[in-house]
């Protein structure tokens, strides 16, 4: 039993007793048991609607001080309801810090439930998107932000894709979003400004295309000249520098080509699915093409007549004649090219196939990128541009496929484009395509 | 005990058919917001590509006016709805009505960048039809937000906007007269040039109805042919 419980229950037996006592002197110790009882009971009563207004005032003068029951049970009960409220002190100050950092952030951040309901965002997803922070609660974020883009990525199990959308507010400006899984059931969607780096990229390219256009204009009459110039009587020590300046010139040339249809692939969009190409012809007329030099290694070609592709045969027969020079030019005369293209239930393969050189493993991450030479001076000498892989990868790309290079140094390397099933297409449904795209 | 699970579950499947109605307006909303800016960009960069797409486009708007009507129809029929669910209805009648319309402009400003594209092009690249074009756009994401967000105030706010547009409009025909006096053989491609404006002038009447219709489903009050300060002052 704690103390102050004995001392209590002491003293209200003193209380009673001495009540008893004073009735026998008196003859009645029952009349003088109840009267004490009774007082007992009124005091009692009186400290309960004491306490009881104290709380509601908050004035608690009367029980703070002295040591009995009464201000036993306010000191416990104020040091329990001090301790609630440092809790809810620190509490609110930590979701105000965390608060103040989401605020912070530069990119938008909006909370989504399973309905994709808006639970909270912060303040970059209103400058960004034009949310509003407290009405919007509850509203499905698809009806706010209203882009077809949005509603798909929002509904898709996707979680690697993202989209660009114009900002609501600032038409121009456009916003990278994505969508994060994020505690039980809810997401996360992320707002980022990117109309600075798109900006950047489209003067970029815009750079690359305006260079390459200009200088083509001199280079032809370079050209010109030069072509003239060999035809003539040339001094005998000035025929090999000519040959050299033409050689030359024909190689800056075709590097200005090269820039230009790159450039064009870039600001192309996704190549047409409602145009056919019929790839086993392509491979069978690039083969034709480089048979015709001397030297070169043996090109085996393996290709299914009957899967035909939807897209851009100008874009296809790049990447085949690409691929295919890129691996004549690193196999040995008596080595051996294979070109092979096939169907299957998951889409369509393009496969090229040689028995050169190889790649060493370090640089196979870096083929695709532009100017990018894994042997600068010899690759010169042989005619390459380093512009070929970049525009293999653009263009497949623009068809949904992916590149997959694989390589053995001294045995040889493998090319291998995937074409998804939606890019593939039968011969005969291909004819019926045709005729109604003629109609 | 029963009857009342019964009828919860029924007022729940209720709720439900109402907000997906809802929710389906405002994907409507977004397709269309989506076309009217594509149309306008066509028109701006000279795409004739782009324009084409939007005119081919404008099906699936069509798709979802019908879909949305023949859903409210259903509603009506089955649930008999009163009181603000009714108002809620007959507004979203109304407004896909004036969605597919815009989408119908849409349509038309697509194909007119298309022919405009095949044409000269001036030096600022229509950048009165882009003003006028942004303005538009901005009533109708507005008026869909103020749709969204049932939010009265944002609505009158776009119903006053409607007079902008319609100065806007008088500026650019007034410039397309002057222009075709000047140079007859600029007339054909001034007259496009005096269609997309009259579509995108249309538009901003339509988003303005869309308001009004919000005002309607929020207040039972209805606004249209009065003058707008009229009714702010009953606020």
């Amino acid at each position: 039993m704690p103390k102050s419980w004995r001392k209590f229950l002491i003293g209200l037996a003193l209380f009673l007793g001495a009540g008893a006592g004073v009735g026998y002197l008196y003859g009645h110790p029952d009349w003088g048991l109840l009267a004490a009882a009774l007082l007992a009971l009124l005091w009692h009563v009186r400290q309960l609607l004491a306490f009881d207004r104290a709380l509601r005032t908050r004035d608690f003068e009367a029980f703070r001080f002295g040591d009995g029951i009464w201000q036993q049970i306010f000191s416990r009960f104020s040091f329990e309801h001090e301790r609630g409220e440092r809790h809810k002190r620190r509490y609110r100050q930590l979701l105000r810090e965390i608060r103040k950092s989401t605020n912070a952030m530069p990119d938008g951040a909006v909370v989504v439930d399973a309905g994709n309901e808006i639970v909270m965002c912060n303040r970059a997803a209103k400058h960004l998107a034009g949310l509003k922070p407290k009405k919007d609660r509850g509203q499905r974020i698809d009806n706010i932000l209203r882009d077809p883009a949005i509603t798909e990525l929002v509904q898709s199990e996707d979680m690697s894709k993202t989209v660009d959308i114009e900002s609501p507010l600032r038409p121009g400006d456009w916003l990278n979003c994505r969508v994060v899984p994020y505690g039980a059931d809810q997401k996360l969607l992320m707002l980022r400004d990117v109309t600075e780096r798109l900006r950047l990229n489209r003067m970029r390219r815009d750079f690359v295309a305006n260079a390459s256009h200009e200088l083509r204009s001199p280079l032809t009459v370079i050209t010109g000249y030069l072509d003239s110039l060999a035809e003539e009587d040339i001094p005998a020590g000035w025929s090999a520098p000519v040959a050299q300046m033409m050689a030359q010139a024909r190689r800056m040339n075709r590097i200005v080509s090269e820039l230009l249809e790159l450039s064009r692939l870039e600001s192309a969009g996704r190549a047409n699915t409602e145009a056919v190409v019929d790839v086993a012809a392509l491979i069978a007329s690039v083969r034709k093409a480089f048979e015709a030099r001397n030297g070169s290694a043996e090109i085996a070609v393996d290709a299914d007549s009957n899967t035909w592709l939807r897209g851009n045969g100008t874009q296809i027969e790049s990447v085949i004649t690409n691929l295919v020079s890129n691996a004549l030019r690193h196999t040995p005369g008596e080595g051996k090219v294979a070109v092979t293209w096939r169907g299957h239930k998951n889409g369509a393969e393009l496969i090229v196939a040689d028995t050169g050189e190889g790649i060493a493993e370090e640089h196979i991450p870096r083929l695709t990128e532009r100017f990018f030479r894994v042997d600068r001076g010899r690759a010169r000498e042989e005619g390459g541009v380093g512009l070929g892989l970049a525009i293999v990868k653009h263009a497949l790309s623009r068809h949904d496929a992916s590149l997959q290079i694989r390589s053995v140094l001294g045995e040889g390397s493998e090319f291998r484009c995937r074409f998804p099933a939606s890019r593939v297409t039968q011969r005969s449904e291909a004819a019926l395509i045709g005729r109604a795209q003629s109609a | 005990m029963r009857t009342s699970n019964l009828t919860d579950h029924i007022s729940r499947r209720f709720n439900k058919d109402i907000e997906d109605l809802r929710n389906s307006v405002l994907t409507m909303g977004g397709l269309v917001e989506a076309q009217l800016s594509r149309a306008i960009a066509a028109i701006v960069s000279g795409d004739s590509e782009l324009g084409l797409k939007v005119a081919n486009d404008d099906y699936k708007v069509n798709n979802l006016e019908v879909g949305i009507d023949e859903e409210c129809s259903r509603i009506l029929a089955t649930r008999s709805p009163a009181a603000s669910d009714l108002r809620l209805i007959v507004a979203i009648i109304k407004t896909i009505t004036d969605l597919e319309r815009i989408g119908d402009e849409a349509e038309k400003i697509g194909f007119l960048a298309s022919q405009l594209a095949a044409m000269d092009r001036p030096s600022d690249s229509y950048r009165e039809l882009k003003y006028l074009g942004n303005h538009v756009a901005r009533m109708l994401r507005s008026a869909m937000d103020a749709f969204a967000r049932l939010d009265v105030e944002a609505s009158l706010e776009v119903v006053k906007e409607d007079d902008r547009v319609d100065e806007e409009y008088d500026a650019i025909t007034r410039q397309c007269i002057t222009f075709m006096m000047e140079d007859p053989r600029s007339i054909r491609r001034f007259m496009n040039v005096t269609w997309a404006a009259r579509s995108l002038e249309r538009i901003g009447d339509h988003a303005k109805n869309i308001c009004e219709y919000v005002i309607y489903m929020v207040q039972g009050r209805d606004v249209r042919h009065t003058d707008t300060l009229d009714v702010s002052d009953t606020d």
